[in-house]
């Protein structure tokens, strides 16, 4: 009898979703009303549209952080899970960028090698970057790699980590490990982390200290920001930096005091 | 609901997924009830609340001020509005009071003739129920922030006690001795607690962002360490390797089956581990608020599908999916924030207290009758 294999919770379905002015549940934006497992590669995608290309003139690949997809989905745990399944398969890369040890980066394989490999043209570690990306990544989904496992596991010598080091595919962690890192990606974690507190500067001046999501992303930036204002606005709902309130005129964001 | 209860009828489900549903369907509507009360006894922050198990009759609170109350929580008069009365209390004027903060009170897992409070004061005091007065006081050289007694024990009687010292001691209630210590912490022990599915497993928690569970019948140190990266060693910087949160640890809770434990800590994470392997099941809570400086005592429901996490944030209590992470709720009613709540199993009940002196209970919202029912009610009533 199929009964006996259905879950509990298919008869809540309707009870279990409490629509008030304080539900976190649900976010409408982009046509996401929930329903069916979340597309994390299509909302990955829409993301990168929103990452500027032309500010670091085309030297850094899109860059998306994980973060900024719990603004589009609500299940954390299925989004993780699916990042997870793409990063295994090799499609996409994770970076630590090094302010938080929570925030990772998210970036398509396809577009990181094209990126590094048209960076590293010309130069004399072409080759040692080339034999990196072609040897280690495709097998190796790891964020960090100690000394013993460049050495021992992948066979490359001392003078090659430190070409590799130079050219900025790794960055030292701690004496004998490196994280693995985008090239030249120094600016943007500038520009990003500026923004973010000049975006959130905007929420905590407003009258108490809160804001419609449509307000905030008509405002007009000062230079300080200089990423797209809807990028900064999903990474501080994804980080829980803000509340997000469903009003009758929409998204309302209100700082988090912490 | 009604296809339910004709499932059970003609046999086609087992009487307990009715129960279940049942269950899942009232803590999904918990709110604040105007017609349920606790008498307000405490004149400064509740630190802790326990509900007995054998009937789920009388509860015991710690308060900040020493003062130890107990209530009754059964409705014996007629009406639907009731104030659950204080049956008697530990208070200022005793001459054994506590006499600085109680951290932890809990009951005897097996009646309540007895139970067992530890203070800031440095003390763990067995109390004796019909007269109030302490049967047995433990010493300790630190701030005790936790003890626990196993609800399961048939072969021991020990106490865990974590306190200010790295080492973890078990008290034993049979023979008064204390000369069993778990070495293996290098931070004060912020909260214990034995697994409900074996009565030798022991977990606890502590400020080095470690959570270690072990065996107390093993010579030799901690079975495992929980390791919030599952051992991938190249996704933490090199200090958080090995640890389950990356700030202090200050909250446990096995689930009832014993299977997973949670923990809570200051990194603002909540995580969900398998308590057999150790492995982090990589739930994702989000952000859950987490400022205190000592534990936090949060709990799970029980007897419901899918269960859910009751967690103190803030000045509201949290209720997330236990496996989806998703938050389902916040129970917004305190004033100031609230340091504990407990879950009453048989009529799926919460009982949160806080600094504001209160202790509140959320019960389910009953279905109201429909508007024929009642029209044809009051119709009766004047026949």
């Amino acid at each position: 009898m199929n009964r006996k294999r259905t879950l509990m919770p298919d008869a809540f379905r309707t009870k279990k979703r409490r629509f008030g002015a304080d539900n976190l549940i649900g976010n409408p934006e982009h046509g996401d009303v929930q329903e069916g497992p979340p597309d994390v590669k299509a909302t990955l995608q829409y993301l990168m549209t929103l990452f500027p290309r032309k500010l670091f003139n085309d030297s850094l690949p899109q860059i998306v952080l994980k973060h900024q997809l719990y603004s589009l989905h609500s299940d954390k745990t299925l989004v993780d899970k699916q990042v997870n399944e793409l990063r295994d398969q090799g499609e996409l890369l994770m970076f630590q960028l090094g302010f938080d040890s929570d925030t990772f980066a998210l970036v398509f394989s396809v577009d990181y090698r094209a990126k590094v490999l048209a960076g590293e043209a010309g130069r004399a570690t072409l080759g040692t970057v080339e034999k990196f990306l072609d040897k280690v990544l495709p097998c190796c989904s790891d964020l960090s790699f100690s000394k013993d496992k460049m050495l021992k596991q992948f066979l490359f010598t001392d003078a090659e980590i430190t070409q590799l080091v130079k050219s900025g595919v790794l960055t030292v962690r701690d004496a004998g490990s490196w994280w693995l890192s985008i090239p030249n990606s120094g600016r943007f974690t500038k520009y990003f982390i500026q923004g973010r507190k000049a975006v959130l500067g905007m929420v905590k001046k407003s009258k108490y200290n809160e804001i419609l999501k449509t307000d905030l992303e008509e405002r007009r930036t000062t230079s300080h920001v200089k990423l797209h204002m809807k990028y900064h606005v999903h990474d501080i709902i994804g980080a829980e930096l803000v509340e997000c309130i469903q009003t009758t005129s929409g998204t309302l964001l209100r700082f988090v005091d912490t | 609901m009604l296809s339910f209860l004709i499932a059970r009828q003609t046999g086609v489900d087992e009487p307990v997924r009715l129960r279940r549903a049942e269950s899942t369907r009232r803590v999904l509507s918990l709110e604040l009830n105007h017609d349920r009360d606790v008498e307000c006894i405490h004149g400064n922050g509740i630190n802790t609340i326990d509900i007995e198990v054998i009937e789920g009759r009388y509860m015991l609170s710690g308060g900040s001020d020493g003062v130890i109350v107990i209530y009754d929580l059964e409705n014996n008069s007629k009406k639907p509005h009731y104030t659950c009365k204080a049956v008697c209390t530990v208070g200022r004027s005793s001459r054994y009071v506590h006499k600085f903060s109680v951290e932890t009170v809990q009951w005897y897992p097996h009646d309540t003739g007895m139970f067992v409070s530890s203070s800031f004061d440095k003390t763990m005091k067995v109390w004796d129920t019909e007269t109030l007065k302490p049967a047995e006081v433990f010493q300790f050289e630190g701030n005790v922030y936790c003890h626990h007694m196993s609800p399961i024990a048939r072969k021991h009687g020990l106490i865990a006690v974590g306190t200010k010292d790295p080492k973890v001691q078990l008290c034993d209630l049979k023979s008064g001795s204390r000369i069993h210590i778990l070495q293996g912490h290098r931070g004060e022990v912020l909260s214990v607690k034995w697994s409900p599915r074996y009565e030798h497993i022991l977990a606890t928690a502590s400020t080095d962002s470690r959570v270690r569970v072990w065996d107390v019948r093993r010579a030799s140190g901690s079975l495992f360490t929980l390791d919030q990266h599952n051992g991938d060693k190249s996704k933490a910087s090199s200090e958080s390797v090995n640890t389950a949160h990356d700030g202090r640890v200050n909250g446990l809770c096995f689930t009832d089956d014993g299977l997973y434990l949670l923990t809570a800590g200051t990194d603002d994470r909540m995580r969900l581990w398998n308590s057999a392997t150790g492995e982090n099941t990589l739930v994702n809570y989000g952000k859950v608020v987490n400022e205190s400086r000592k534990g936090v005592k949060f709990t799970v429901s029980r007897g419901c599908s899918p269960e859910f996490v009751f967690v103190p944030c803030g000045s509201s209590v949290a209720m997330y999916g236990l496996h989806t992470g998703e938050l389902v709720t916040m129970l917004r009613g305190h004033y100031n924030n609230v340091d504990c709540c407990e879950f009453h199993p048989d009529y799926q009940e919460l009982y949160s207290g806080g600094k504001d002196c209160n202790i509140l209970a959320w019960v389910p919202v009953l279905r109201h009758p429909d508007t024929e029912d009642e029209g044809a009610d009051s119709r009766q009533l004047f026949n």
